[in-house]
């Protein structure tokens, strides 16, 4: 569900309202970049693909059908930039943890160094995982994308991603063992 | 929802995913040279208008220059017939695809088949597709081409770059060269380079693959 307004912000930037499209970007740019770099796996590119990504869908609003989610819509638009960028690359840079979650409440260190351990291991295991696998997992659970936001950003139908993160996890599962 | 599904949900935190950068200022900086781009294009295409005006209130060049378009490195000539056109030549001397003396640009998809140096720019040879990408350093014009006043050429953006679509067949004229046979074929600018694609497709599937560039 988009935010109260957006419908307004979103015709006005339509009609050429430079202002509304601004406060689109300002709302979106977090989610776009963030969506973009869990894709590219690069900062650089991450930023490269969000900017595109707004400027197209700028130049694209006119096909924007009114009344339609915009969040969705955008987040098609950035995820086909940011693969495109994967593409050229030709590879994949692996998503890494953080060294310390900030503000992050003290912990027992010898939990703590299990707890990293066993993320490192899952997140290596997602990282092994076929490109259409490990983004599925990664919109959903990641990015916490819905499965109506997940299908407009890999391009597939929502049945799709229900079957594929199915697959996906077990699969995960397996790499696990 | 599974222990698995609640751990991968629970590794999102962990992530490490830089701080998004603003992005609002710079979005509205290229919307805004686009704007100013269009400008310029109208007032090209405006020139081009005056041009023919001029080119039919002679009469001794009726018959020779209908219409004229122009982008940096490239011009397009419409004219009421065309020369004796040559078939195919060499495209110049193959090349590894990351020896260029600027990075090439890439459509989406599968990698080129082959990469030539030559006529001052680089040929990359796909399966039924040509791509012609040159830097115009000095401000001459490396392409110039002639197209039948039937035939289909126009001014198109391509993402905010101006471009130019011929739908037809025309000669295309290269440094040095005689005239070569050419067909459908879209020419446009990305940054400091010009590129030129010619396969047989139409003009929208020709855009769909100049916008894919990168």
């Amino acid at each position: 569900m988009d935010p109260p307004g957006e419908a307004a912000l979103v015709e006005r930037a339509r009609r050429g309202d430079s202002g509304a499209f601004e406060a689109l970007v300002v709302s979106y740019q977090a989610l776009a970049f963030r969506t973009a770099f869990v894709i590219a796996g690069d900062a650089a590119d991450a930023e490269e693909a969000a900017q595109d990504a707004f400027v197209k869908a700028h130049r694209a609003l006119g096909r924007f059908r009114s009344g339609r989610p915009f969040r969705p819509w955008l987040l098609t638009i950035v995820a086909n930039e940011a693969r495109n960028r994967r593409r050229t690359r030709g590879r994949r840079t692996a998503l890494a943890l953080r060294a310390v979650v900030p503000g992050a409440p003290a912990e027992d260190p010898e939990a703590a160094a299990l707890a990293s351990e066993q993320r490192e291991r899952l997140l290596t295991a997602v990282e092994r995982l076929r490109d259409d696998d490990r983004d599925v997992l990664a919109c959903r659970y990641f990015l916490e994308l819905s499965e109506e936001e997940t299908a407009a950003a890999l391009g597939i139908r929502r049945g799709t991603v229900k079957s594929r993160t199915h697959r996906a996890l077990e699969r995960l599962q397996k790499e696990l063992r | 929802m599974t222990d698995l599904e609640l751990e991968l949900r629970n590794l999102a935190p962990h992530l490490d995913i830089p701080e998004a950068p603003p992005l609002a200022g710079a979005v509205l900086t290229r919307l805004d040279r686009h704007r100013r781009r269009r400008r310029v294009l109208l007032v090209a295409v405006a020139a081009g208008v005056t041009a023919l005006a001029v080119a039919l209130a002679v009469p001794s060049s009726r018959a020779a220059l209908l219409r004229f378009f122009h982008l940096r490195g490239a011009a397009v000539t419409a004219v009421d017939r065309l020369p004796r056109l040559s078939p195919g030549r060499p495209l110049g001397v193959p090349i590894p695809l990351g020896s260029a003396s600027f990075r090439l640009l890439l459509p989406n998809g599968p990698r080129p088949e082959r990469v030539y140096a030559g006529d001052g720019g680089y040929w990359l040879r796909y399966r039924g597709l040509l791509l012609f990408e040159f830097e115009n350093t000095n401000g001459s014009e490396i392409l110039k081409k002639a197209a039948l006043g039937t035939t289909d050429v126009e001014y198109v953006d391509v993402d905010g770059e101006p471009g130019i679509w011929i739908g037809g067949r025309h000669a295309l004229y290269l440094p040095g060269g005689p005239p070569r046979a050419a067909g459908h074929a879209l020419i446009w600018q990305h940054g400091r380079l010009t590129l030129r694609l010619e396969a047989a497709v139409g003009r929208e599937q020709a855009l769909a693959i100049a916008r894919s560039v990168r």
